[in-house]
């Protein structure tokens, strides 16, 4: 080989790197540049320099089959890759990628089972991608062995507090080559991580592009990870290495640029080579000298702007105690821990919350990059495409009716489809009420594709590279941050009707949590029913029902203890808002009732109905559930009956209770003379302005009966002669005042021409009585 | 003499104190006893070069420790925030040992506090028969510590009216103490400083004025990171209580012990222990040391009144009462506790049962 080679073993993402390796390449000249990265995006190189590209941005190389199996290659300005790359172009000389082609990678990771199925959905996360270091951690193998914690405090230690420059720079890279060389002899003999099978590809292909390099120039400068740094610089014959490139699998690859943020460098965001400061590391790369005073005074800048107290002697006073931490330790100057300890005492005041506040902004950081306008779409945006197009939906700004039968597998497709965007926000079809149709499995949509849509996806393509996984990952997101169950509750029944895979483990998960610490009883309540519904319905594969199950039963005990006092001193309003989440969560009982115990959910109705401090509404709806599942008996029931009923109840609230007993269905009445009859003699008894007042209560009540149980009971009362309960007493009846009452009832039912109100009946009933 | 029941920190650990000032080689901030490494050192234990062995006095963070000494050595008043039973009054003491020992210089601050405790009083005889002399004052701790150079100690500093709380600004900041009536000053000797402790559960109570606060730098005493730690310092300290107390029975077996700070864990945290539960969180801190006054009580309870080993039946009441300290709100959160975790967990049922009888 003619050409001089010198490779650089950078750390991804280091500000004292990329400032050594700057002066290193000033000092080497080179006249080609190569730089760890999928040679399949070298196209998109000259983007780099365009003025509109701003770092943190990324490179996103996916398979043009499927998006979702996708790498992120993330650039910040401080990342020695950027610099190389700007450095090159800058100069105008010869610059590429060079790593196992991502054409090659996909196709290799592909799982070896027949294609065809869809792929498992991936992370939403980036995935540590290739050209970053391997699984193993060669910095923290380097810092344990130095006595430090972790590998990124170390590494700061050693490189980015270091000023190298000239042919000391040269120098630097020579050490870590040494480092690296010995620490590969090391770790050759240990067990191989979980990525290690591709790497000897990766190696061989590097090496196989830097021969190809040295032959058309004189200096090549090759800025790779430092692990790989030793092997590259040890060539063995060219060969070897296209023996083993040689018919490796192939598949269709795209890339394109995007924009980054600080946040998703930050390994806390799941990516691989993360780092755990990004914004530190900005500002290391930004400013060469009084380090630890500029970080502070943007700390206590970035509080004031909170209106927290931070004044100059804070800052002062801070930096002190850095530089007296930094002493202790023996450190040279303050680094981020120092500072952060520092900010806490003095700035915080041993506050967390502006500590973390401070981490947020400023050691991590919301910087958000930019890329010119001639870089590819994305991913998402072309899955969307696609499905559209598979689906034959036109993204049309005209709005367009669709009437989807969810029996047919396309409208399935198509309404799984629209349910996904509005979770993502991305309202191109709104949901309209079946018309004529009462089926369940019929949808109605009405279709406008708006432009603004377009950025939409963009943004939602955070999430995820195909409609799925983005859906998915929002779903997860939603489910992490939701403040309350409520928030939760619409979003599984949406997750199911959007049909998402493994979204709903994340959200039972997350009910579970948020259910635990939530006191509000109808918060618990409402989340039952959808729980039930997910258990019995699926969305969940086997082994997560059995968690659900087990939410299910967590969930009825908090309730079931909760209930009697949460039914106590309820407003009307709240008492109202009450009752269907009772009725809801008692059906939703007989969902589930094979594994949830029924026990203590009727012992809890038990202590409702018995309980008269209960809002009477409630506590009739209790007394009418036990009634209907066989736990009361009738004669117990009247029992209730005529308590709440009695003399001294306040006429409203014994109305109410009528109301939450009857409502729904009046068979009890047909079927029993004796409720019938107590109800009888209490409205008989009733003063006139207290009939006023229950009245239109009592008609509310009675015009939700279906129109046979209301026939029934009018004909009841016309007969005119006194119900004949089995045990009835003969009491002295003045049949004067008995028909004066019948009369009222009559009225009450609608039987009294004029008065008949047009009211249809509501849906199926709540059971039947036993 | 009969013997005194505790002893000051310098005295109990004068040994070791000497040890580490013999071995210590490293640059000591004027006045002080130790380096500031041979302090943090003291507090968190460690093995000399002679093969002596220093004991630990805090178990727990080396961070929150060496923040604590770069503050005094930085000639900043140092304020240590932490719910009661983080061992607040116990680091500053210890503090105050190593760096001038002398931890005795001690104001208790009080709702009753008045500027004399802080700053100076009279001696009202004297006053009357002299008029205003320098022999007429009757020092405060802080006084003297000023005059000494040595560490003064200030507990609950947010129990401490405002008024008199600010008393201290000058004395920090100019490290002065005006005596307007001699139309003098003291001026501290170096070496002084302050340590001052807060409650944060009941931060509301006096809170410091921003201008008192910017004269501190703040520590933030955590609750015990890990379980292990956790027991650690229960047992540790429950096995030297029961020594000066002389409790009758046998030491607390470590499985109680661990229970007691598994529970205590989780309901502070508001989770179980394996994560995977969420739980609702009682108003009482929890803090390691109710838990070694639960374990204190119940074997006293074992001893006396049981056949001297450690139960649950002994422990039960000690929980109750530790943990409900609202009676309805908490004897909720504690019921839900016992429900969903206690009952469910292998080998607690006697605890379960034990637990329940009480409610």
């Amino acid at each position: 080989m003619a050409a001089e080679v010198q490779i650089f073993g950078v750390r991804h993402h280091g500000p004292g790197s990329a400032r050594t390796l700057v002066r290193a390449l000033a000092e080497f000249q080179p006249d080609a540049v190569l730089i760890e990265g999928p040679p399949d995006a070298d196209g998109l190189i000259p983007l780099a320099a365009d003025g509109d590209m701003e770092p943190p941005v990324a490179l996103l190389v996916y398979e043009s089959a499927s998006p979702s199996n996708a790498s992120f290659y993330p650039f910040a300005r401080f990342s020695p890759e950027w610099q190389a790359l700007r450095f090159a172009l800058g100069r105008g000389i010869g610059v590429g990628f060079m790593d196992l082609a991502a054409a090659h990678r996909f196709a290799m990771e592909r799982p070896a089972g027949p294609e065809g199925e869809a792929p498992e959905p991936a992370d939403p996360e980036p995935e540590g991608a290739g050209a970053l270091p391997p699984a193993r951690d060669p910095h923290g193998a380097l810092a344990r062995a130095a006595g430090f914690a972790d590998g990124e405090r170390w590494w700061e230690h050693m490189f980015e507090h270091r000023r190298a420059d000239g042919s000391d720079a040269l120098q630097v890279f020579g050490a870590v080559r040494e480092a690296m060389a010995a620490l590969r002899e090391s770790a050759d003999s240990g067990a191989p991580g979980p990525r290690d099978h591709l790497e000897p590809y990766r190696e061989a292909s590097m090496r196989k592009i830097i021969r190809a390099a040295a032959r058309g120039h004189g200096r090549v400068a090759v800025v790779c990870g430092a692990w790989h740094a030793p092997v590259l610089e040890r060539m063995p014959p060219a060969a070897e290495d296209n023996a083993l490139l040689k018919g490796l699998p192939k598949a269709r690859v795209d890339a394109t640029w995007i924009p980054w943020t600080h946040r998703r460098l930050s390994a806390s965001s799941g990516y691989g080579a993360g780092v755990r400061s990004p914004g530190w590391y900005d500002h290391l790369w930004a400013h060469e000298d009084a380090i630890a005073e500029r970080w502070l005074t943007r700390a206590a800048r970035l509080l004031r702007g909170e209106d927290l107290d931070a004044s100059s002697a804070h800052v002062i006073e801070s930096s002190r105690l850095a530089y007296a931490l930094a002493a202790m330790r023996d450190r040279a100057i303050p680094g981020l821990d120092e500072l952060t300890e520092a900010s806490e005492a003095v700035l915080c005041a041993g506050d967390p919350t502006p500590l973390a506040f401070i981490h947020d902004r400023l050691v991590v950081g919301d910087l958000l990059g930019a890329v010119p306008d001639g870089a590819p779409s994305t991913p998402l945006q072309q899955d969307l495409q696609q499905t559209a197009k598979r689906l034959r939906l036109a993204m049309s700004a005209e709005e367009k009716d669709l009437d989807l039968d969810l029996r047919k597998e396309t409208d399935l497709a198509r309404s799984h489809l629209l349910h996904r965007l509005s979770l993502l926000g991305i309202p191109w079809g709104a949901r309209g009420e079946s018309r004529s149709r009462t089926s369940t499995f019929h949808e109605h949509w009405r279709l406008q594709w708006l432009p603004e849509f377009a950025v939409r996806v963009i943004e939602a393509g955070a999430w995820g590279n195909t409609v799925l996984d983005a859906s998915l990952g929002k779903v997860r997101d939603r489910a992490a941050r939701a403040p309350s169950i409520v928030d939760l509750t619409g979003l599984i029944e949406d997750a199911m009707l959007a049909d998402l895979p493994g979204a709903a483990e994340a959200l039972v998960t997350a009910i579970a949590d948020r259910a635990a610490v939530d006191t509000d009883v109808a918060h618990l309540l409402g989340a039952f029913p959808p729980l039930a519904r997910v258990a019995r319905y699926g969305g969940v594969r086997p082994t997560d029902a059995e968690s659900v199950y087990r939410l299910l039963v967590g969930l009825a005990a908090r309730f079931c203890v909760g209930l009697p006092p949460a039914c106590r001193s309820l407003s009307e309003e709240a008492a109202g808002a009450m009752l269907p989440l009772i009725t809801e969560a008692h059906s939703a009982f007989a969902l589930v009732a094979d594994r949830v115990d029924q026990v203590s959910w009727h012992e809890a109705l038990g202590r409702v109905a018995m309980d008269d401090r209960a809002a009477p509404a409630l506590g009739g709806k209790a007394c009418r559930l036990l009634l209907d599942a066989g736990l009361l008996d009738p004669r117990g029931a009247g029992v209730r009956l005529s308590v709440t009923l009695s003399r001294a109840a306040q006429p409203g609230a014994a109305a109410s209770w009528v109301e939450g007993f009857l409502a729904g269905s009046g068979l009890v009445l047909v079927h029993d003379d004796r409720l019938f009859s107590i109800l009888d003699e209490w409205v008989a008894s009733l003063a006139p302005e207290h009939f006023l007042e229950v009245l239109p209560l009592l008609r509310r009540t009675f015009s939700t009966f279906a129109a046979g149980e209301r026939r029934m009971l009018g004909e009841r009362v016309r007969r005119d002669a006194p119900a004949t309960g089995p045990d009835r007493p003969a009491l002295g009846i003045d049949p004067e005042r008995g028909a004066r009452a019948m009369g009222v009832v009559a009225m009450i039912l609608g039987l009294t021409p004029g008065l008949t109100p047009g009211l249809t009946p509501t849906g199926p009933e709540q059971g039947a009585s036993s | 003499m009969s013997e005194v029941i505790r002893r000051p920190a310098e005295q109990m650990f004068a040994e070791e104190l000497s040890k580490l000032a013999s071995a210590d080689t490293r640059e000591r901030p004027p006045s002080w006893k130790l380096s500031p490494w041979a302090v943090a050192t003291y507090l968190l234990g460690g093995t000399l070069d002679s093969g002596f062995e220093v004991s630990a006095k805090y178990i727990g963070s080396r961070r929150v420790i060496e923040i604590a000494v770069a503050t005094l050595a930085t000639d900043r008043a140092l304020l240590l925030l932490g719910v009661p039973g983080t061992a607040k009054t116990w680091v500053s003491e210890h503090l105050a040992a190593a760096i001038s020992g002398d931890s005795t210089r001690l104001v208790q601050g009080t709702a009753g506090t008045a500027e004399e405790a802080i700053r100076y009083g009279w001696n009202y005889a004297m006053l009357l028969a002299k008029g205003p002399t320098e022999e007429a004052i009757v020092p405060s701790p802080v006084m003297h510590a000023m005059r000494q150079g040595s560490i003064a100690r200030l507990e609950e500093l947010t129990r401490v009216p405002s008024d008199v709380q600010d008393t201290l600004i000058t004395i920090l900041s100019e490290r002065t103490l005006p005596i307007p009536e001699l139309n003098t000053e003291l001026r501290a000797v170096r070496g002084f400083n302050l340590i001052a402790t807060a409650n944060d559960r009941d931060r509301g109570v006096n809170e410091l004025s921003s201008a008192l606060k910017r004269r501190f730098n703040t520590v933030v005493l955590p609750v015990p990171a890990t379980e292990e730690e956790e027991v650690e310092i229960v047992r540790t300290r429950s096995a030297s209580i029961g020594v000066s107390l002389s409790l009758p029975g046998e030491p607390p077996p470590l499985e109680e012990i661990r229970r007691i700070v598994t529970i205590f864990r989780e309901l502070r945290a508001g989770k179980t222990a394996d994560g995977k539960t969420k739980l609702k969180q009682p108003s009482g801190t929890l803090s390691p040391a109710e838990a070694i006054s639960v374990v204190t009580s119940g074997r006293a309870l074992a001893g006396h009144f049981g056949d001297g080993s450690l139960r649950a039946g002994d422990l039960a009441s000690g929980l109750h009462g530790a943990i409900i300290k609202d009676p309805a709100e908490d004897a909720a959160v504690w019921r839900e506790y016992l429900e969903t975790v206690v009952k469910e967990r292998d080998g607690w049922r006697d605890l379960y049962r034990a637990s329940r009888e009480l409610l």
